[in-house]
């Protein structure tokens, strides 16, 4: 088999410097988009909530005023 | 229907295992090569090493300094280049190693 190469210790270095700083810029920026989408998904669940009750009302009232003798 | 489910079972009995060995003999010397490789390649800088890295970091510097850029021949920057994108990869293997997660960024 032929004898592994003697990788020279500048690539060695580069290389495992920029997976520390690859895991560190991972964690920062996860870190940094979780609240914001948590914050999202926040607003949109009470917006949501909102639209049903609005939607419920407004079937309430067209209910309401249908004239039938069914009632 | 229930003696094609039992003739499945055990078609799966028996070739299960088989392809399991087979999977088996078939990566088990390539990953004795892997590993043959990966322990002097891939292995991390000793402490030793790092001050010889800072070291050729300087040189490089100063060579670029000097004008080595210009006389750099074609084959030398295509070669550098692969190894800058390779490096530039291990950025990447970290930044997923970071954010535990390998498809974008699961918030």
């Amino acid at each position: 088999m032929i004898p592994p190469v003697q990788v020279s210790p500048l690539i060695k270095f580069t290389r495992y410097s920029a997976l520390l700083v690859g895991m560190i810029y991972g964690k920062k920026r996860y870190d940094y988009l979780k609240p914001i989408a948590e914050e999202e998904r926040r607003i949109e669940a009470e917006e949501k909530k909102k639209r049903e009750e609005l939607e419920r009302i407004a079937k309430e009232l067209a209910e309401a005023s249908e004239d039938s003798i069914l009632k | 229907m229930a003696q094609a489910a039992q003739k499945l079972v055990q078609r799966l009995t028996t070739r299960g295992p088989q392809l399991l060995s087979a999977a088996v003999a078939y990566s088990k010397p390539r990953l004795a090569t892997f590993w043959y490789y990966a322990k002097v390649e891939l292995a991390p800088p000793t402490p030793g090493e790092i001050p010889k890295a800072i070291d050729s970091m300087k040189a490089m510097v100063r060579s670029f300094q000097s004008g080595r850029l210009a006389q750099l021949t074609v084959r030398e920057a295509l070669r550098n280049g692969l190894v800058a994108t390779e490096v530039l990869m291990w950025f990447y293997i970290g930044e997923i190693i970071g954010k535990r997660g390998l498809i974008g960024y699961n918030v």
